[in-house]
């Protein structure tokens, strides 16, 4: 939803930290994408292009790895993925906030960051 | 003994090098929220989330809890929309301090906003505030404000699927308001489902069927924000 904003700030974290480093060149950016967030990564790397074109991270190779969600439970200390009501028929896959194993209510603890891991740039 | 040496070790030219950077972009806003909770906190104000679909009755409901409540609370009210003040005068006219937010083009209030909007009021002279978001089911999800508690408002005229094609907006929430239910028959909307929807997704929400135009409901509304 968001992706061009977000990736706008992501480009320009990591022209400061190139900067800061007195890169002449970012050759690889890997992000971290949480399978809740609300990016879509054909439009991350699409604005990804658009925004680096001309800078010093043009050409740059944008690794992204998807974090998927998980939950943990309170109640029994499952720790572990969503548990999801699906229904193929209409395409349908809906995370549940419910515990896989004892169906109690559980606390998300991963899936909705969108971290810059590391960058690789030539001085 | 070997003296200690320092050792700094450096890039040569040409050289490529690896930064671990961990910083997290959506972190911003998150941490701004958890600045808005605590100055909210610090003056003892309750905030509470009102979200939900365009049209789905997000200021009426704010109306009608104003109404009910304005005499036990000292209530604010933000009333995010892209652009005019056509709801934000709705609820002011209810003779309580409302701050208008425009977004211009963004389709979701943040807590950059929210921060902004709070310079506008003395705290020292509310205890409860509703910050009312853009009609969207979407990005609202994604930006936290800084709020106690959270609303989300869909109505029967959005039609039946309206819970199970945005799930993640349910997640998040405390209470669900399933408004204009005067209108369920007619449109062939099922409320119980709706409501089940809700529930599978998120056990703990509290769901309630309003009607915000007669005010059916909205005192079940307050109770289940503790209001």
């Amino acid at each position: 939803m968001h992706e061009f904003s977000v990736t706008s700030q992501i480009v320009q974290s990591v022209l400061a930290e190139a900067e800061k480093g007195k890169a002449k060149k970012v050759t690889e950016v890997h992000l971290i994408i949480g399978e809740l967030t609300f990016l879509g990564l054909e439009q991350v790397r699409f604005a990804y292009e658009a925004l680096t074109k001309g800078t010093i991270l043009d050409g740059s190779k944008l690794v992204i790895k998807t974090q998927k969600g998980a939950v943990k439970c309170p109640n029994c200390g499952y720790k572990g993925g969503f548990k999801y009501e699906d229904d193929p028929l209409y395409h349908l896959k809906m995370p549940t906030l419910k515990c896989p194993r004892c169906n109690s209510l559980v606390n998300i603890v991963a899936g909705k960051e969108c971290i810059i891991k590391r960058i690789k740039m030539m001085v | 003994m070997p003296l200690l040496r320092k050792e700094v070790v450096k890039a040569e030219e040409g050289e490529i090098f690896d930064v671990e950077l961990s910083k997290d972009i959506l972190k911003a806003n998150q941490l701004l929220a958890e600045e808005n909770k605590e100055l909210l906190h610090k003056n003892r104000v309750r905030a509470i989330d009102v979200m939900g679909a365009i049209g789905s009755g997000k200021t009426s409901l704010i109306e009608k809890l104003v109404q009910q409540l304005k005499n036990k609370h000292r209530i604010a009210v933000f009333k995010g929309d892209l652009t005019t003040t056509i709801d934000a005068e709705l609820i002011a006219r209810h003779g309580v301090e409302t701050v208008a937010i425009n977004t211009g083009k963004e389709c979701h209030l943040d807590a950059n906003l929210v921060k902004k909007a709070l310079l506008k009021l003395d705290l020292n002279k509310i205890d409860l505030l509703f910050i009312e978001n853009v009609g969207n089911l979407i990005c609202p999800a994604e930006f936290p404000l800084g709020s106690d508690k959270r609303v989300v408002v869909i109505s029967v005229t959005e039609g039946p699927y309206m819970v199970v094609k945005h799930p993640f907006i349910f997640m998040d929430v405390d209470v669900v308001a399933i408004n204009k239910v005067d209108l369920a028959k007619a449109m062939g909307t099922d409320v119980t489902k709706l409501e089940k929807d809700v529930k599978t997704i998120n056990p703990e929400a509290l769901v309630v069927a309003t009607n915000c135009r007669t005010g059916e409901g909205v005192d079940s509304v307050a109770r289940a924000l503790q209001l």
